[in-house]
C-alpha cells in the first residue's frame, strides 16, 4: 500500500477533510456512504484522495444499504468505514445492529447535526444516546467522542485499530462544528508514532487452501433457540466488558475535593475546560472531567472523581443524553447534586459556563 | 499586537466575501505560527441570508469555537448591523462598510434556505432585492469606544479604483489596519497561499488582490493618523 504521509505534517484544515486523511492514513480500503450534511466532505475528499492511494467509494441508493455495503466490506476482508449524521445516523442503526450481533469490525463517523428528524444541518450532541445504544440490542459498540482536529486524526486510527482487535462496531463521534471549522493538525504516519497498524482477514469467501485448516465460521444474525442468542450473547457481552477495561479513556484535571465538577463530552468539552482554567485562576475550588469513549462509558474513573465534590455541573448541546449517562454511573455513589446545562442543538460556550459554574458556586460559598 | 486572544465576527450579504475574509485570516494566522480557528454561518444573525464568519487568533491553544463577545466586529451591511449587536463590548474594533453601495440582499421572508443547503439559483434571484441602503455605521448607543470605530467605503473604492470583486480583500485591509491582529505580510503570504492556484493561474488578479489589500490597509492607516494629528 502506498505511503500516505511521508513525513509529519502540519496541516490546517476543515475536520471532515481531517477524517478523509485519517481514513487513509489508517488503511482504510473502502468507504460506502450516502450524502448528507454536515458529514459530505468526508465523501468528497475521500473520492479525491481514494484514486491516488488506490482506495474505493460506492456511494448506494440510501444510509441503509451505505450501511450493509460497509458490513460487506469488511466480511470480504477489507477495512470499510462509513459517514453519516442525524436522520442517516437513525436509518444506519439496522446494519449498526447486525454489525453487533454478527462481530462485524467497521468503523462509523458521524457528524451530528440538530434533531429530531431533519431538524437542522448545522449541530448538536444529540445522537449521543443513539450512536452508544441506538440499536436493538445491547449498544455493544465502542464510541470516541473527539473535541479537536488532532483527535479526530488520532482516535480514527485508533478506531480501525481497535475495531478489527476486539471486532466490535466503533465510531467517531463528531459534530456539525467538527467538521465545518477549520484549525491545525498535525497528520503523520502511524508507522513513524510506533503505532502498528491491525492487520485484516476475510470472514467470507475463503476457499479451502485459504483456510488452511481453520474451521469454516457460520456468522449467525438469526436464532432459533432462545437459549442459544442468550448463549452468544452473553459471550459477547463478556468479550466486551473484556475490552471496555482496556479501551476506557477519559480526561480529569483539578481538586480532588472540588467545590464543583464540570463535566462535558466532544467539542463542548473545549467550552468547558476553558471555562475550569478560568475558575481556577479566579481561585475557585473546581474539577474538571471528560469521558472520551462513551461506549465505554469512565464509570469507575467518574466515581472517583466525583465521590468528594460537593456538587456537579454537566453540560451538554442536548438535553440530558450525557446527564443521564453521568446519574447511572453515579448512583449511590455520591450526594451531590448534579446541575444539567443543557441546549439541545446549540452551542455552548466558555462565557457561558462560567456563568453557570459561578452561580453554583455561590450557593455553597 | 500584543493581545493574547483575539474574537472576530465578520457578517455580511452573501456575496459579499465574508467567508473568504475569515478563511484568509485563519490561514494566514496558522501560517504565522499562530493557533487558529475558523467556524462559518452560526446563530440566529444568520437568518435570511446574512452570512457569519467566526474566528480566533491567538496564541495558545484554544476553547469552544463559539464565543459571547467580539474584540473585532465587521457588519458589512445594514441587516448585518442589527444582528451581531450582541456580540459588541465596550473595547471591540468595530470596522464598517461606509459607502451608500446596498449588495444584493436576500430577503429575510425567504424561507427554509439555510446556508449549506443547496439551493436552486432561481430560488436566489427571486429572494434578491436592491433596496438602497445607508452605510454599516455601529449604532451611536453602544458605549463603542470611538477611536475604535472606523469606515471605510470599500464598495466606492473597489468601483472606481479596482473591481467590485475584490469588495472583500480591501476590507481584509482595513481590518489589519485598524487591530493589528496580524501584519500586512502575515496577510499577503495567507493570502497566496489560500486563493493559490486561482492565482496562479491569472498573475492579473493576484495583483489585484495584493493591490486591494494595500488600499484597505493604507485607507485606515492614513484615517487614523489623521484622526491621532487632529
Amino acid at each position: 500500500m502506498t505511503n500516505v504521509i511521508e513525513a509529519e505534517q502540519r496541516s490546517f484544515m476543515t475536520g471532515n477533510e481531517v477524517v478523509a486523511w485519517a481514513a487513509l492514513a489508517a488503511g482504510a480500503e473502502f468507504m460506502y456512504g450516502y450524502p448528507i450534511t454536515p458529514q459530505n466532505e468526508i465523501m468528497h475528499y475521500w473520492t479525491r484522495l481514494a484514486p491516488k492511494f488506490k482506495r474505493g467509494f460506492l456511494q448506494t441508493e440510501d444510509e441503509l444499504s451505505a450501511g450493509f455495503a460497509t458490513l460487506g466490506g469488511v466480511m470480504a476482508g477489507r477495512k470499510s468505514f462509513c459517514a453519516t449524521a442525524g436522520p442517516g445516523n437513525v436509518l444506519m442503526q439496522e446494519p449498526i445492529s447486525m454489525a453487533e450481533m454478527m462481530r462485524i469490525p467497521a468503523v462509523w463517523f458521524i457528524q451530528q447535526r440538530g434533531g429530531p428528524s431533519t431538524a437542522t444541518v448545522i449541530y448538536s450532541q444529540q445522537e449521543t444516546r443513539l450512536t452508544c445504544l441506538g440499536g436493538n440490542g445491547e449498544g455493544n459498540r465502542l464510541v470516541y467522542s473527539t473535541a479537536s482536529h488532532q483527535e479526530v486524526f488520532d482516535y480514527a486510527i485508533k478506531a480501525f485499530n481497535n475495531a478489527w482487535n476486539y471486532r466490535f462496531p466503533t465510531f467517531v463521534l463528531g459534530d456539525g462544528y467538527q467538521a465545518k471549522m477549520r484549525e491545525a493538525v498535525t497528520l503523520y504516519d502511524p508507522a513513524q508514532r510506533g503505532i502498528e497498524l491491525h492487520g485484516t482477514s476475510r470472514m467470507l469467501g475463503r476457499s479451502s487452501k485459504q483456510l488452511d485448516g481453520q474451521q469454516v465460521r457460520h456468522y449467525r444474525n438469526t436464532f432459533n433457540i432462545e437459549e442459544e442468542l442468550y448463549e452468544t450473547l452473553m459471550q459477547h457481552i463478556a468479550d466486551w466488558d473484556h475490552m471496555a477495561e482496556e479501551v476506557v479513556e477519559w480526561a480529569w484535571e483539578g481538586d480532588e475535593e472540588p467545590d464543583l465538577l464540570l463535566v462535558a463530552h466532544g467539542v463542548v468539552s473545549r467550552a468547558v475546560y476553558a471555562a475550569y482554567e478560568h475558575l481556577k485562576s479566579a481561585g475557585y475550588n473546581v474539577a474538571y472531567f471528560r469521558p472520551i469513549t462513551l461506549r465505554p462509558f469512565p464509570v469507575a474513573a467518574l466515581q472517583r472523581a466525583a465521590g468528594r465534590c460537593r456538587q456537579l455541573l454537566v453540560a451538554e448541546s442536548a438535553y440530558g443524553q450525557l446527564l443521564s449517562l453521568v446519574r447511572d454511573s453515579l448512583y449511590g455513589k455520591t450526594c451531590a447534586p448534579i446541575e444539567g446545562l443543557l441546549r439541545p442543538g446549540l452551542g455552548i460556550t466558555e462565557e457561558l459556563v462560567v456563568e453557570w459554574a459561578q452561580r453554583l458556586l455561590a450557593r455553597v460559598g | 499586537m500584543n493581545k493574547k486572544h483575539w474574537r472576530i465576527v465578520v457578517a455580511g450579504e452573501g456575496g459579499q466575501g465574508v467567508q473568504l475574509i475569515g478563511e484568509i485570516l485563519a490561514e494566514s494566522a496558522f501560517r504565522a505560527g499562530k493557533e487558529a480557528i475558523y467556524i462559518p454561518n452560526f446563530g440566529v444573525e444568520q437568518r435570511g441570508g446574512v452570512s457569519i464568519a467566526m474566528v480566533q487568533i491567538a496564541e495558545q491553544a484554544l476553547g469552544a469555537p463559539k464565543f459571547e463577545k467580539a474584540d473585532i466586529l465587521v457588519p458589512l451591511s445594514e441587516r448585518a448591523v442589527e444582528r451581531t449587536l450582541a456580540y459588541i463590548k465596550r473595547d471591540t474594533f468595530y470596522i464598517y462598510e461606509a459607502s451608500a453601495i446596498a449588495p444584493p440582499q436576500l430577503l429575510d421572508a425567504t424561507v427554509g434556505i439555510q446556508a449549506w443547503e443547496t439551493v436552486a439559483p432561481e430560488a436566489f434571484s427571486l429572494a434578491v432585492g436592491s433596496k438602497p441602503q445607508a452605510p454599516s455605521r455601529p449604532p451611536a448607543d453602544m458605549g463603542l469606544m470611538p477611536d475604535r470605530t472606523i469606515g471605510i467605503p470599500a464598495a466606492e473604492i473597489a468601483r472606481a479604483e479596482l473591481k467590485p470583486r475584490v469588495f472583500n480583500i480591501i476590507i481584509l485591509g482595513a481590518i489589519l489596519a485598524a487591530s493589528g491582529v496580524l501584519s500586512l505580510a502575515m496577510v499577503q503570504e495567507g493570502m497566496l497561499a489560500k486563493l493559490g492556484d486561482k492565482l496562479r493561474r491569472d498573475p492579473e488578479l493576484k495583483q489585484l488582490n495584493l493591490r486591494a489589500l494595500d488600499r484597505g490597509w493604507a485607507y485606515v492607516t492614513e484615517a487614523v493618523r489623521r484622526e491621532t494629528n487632529r
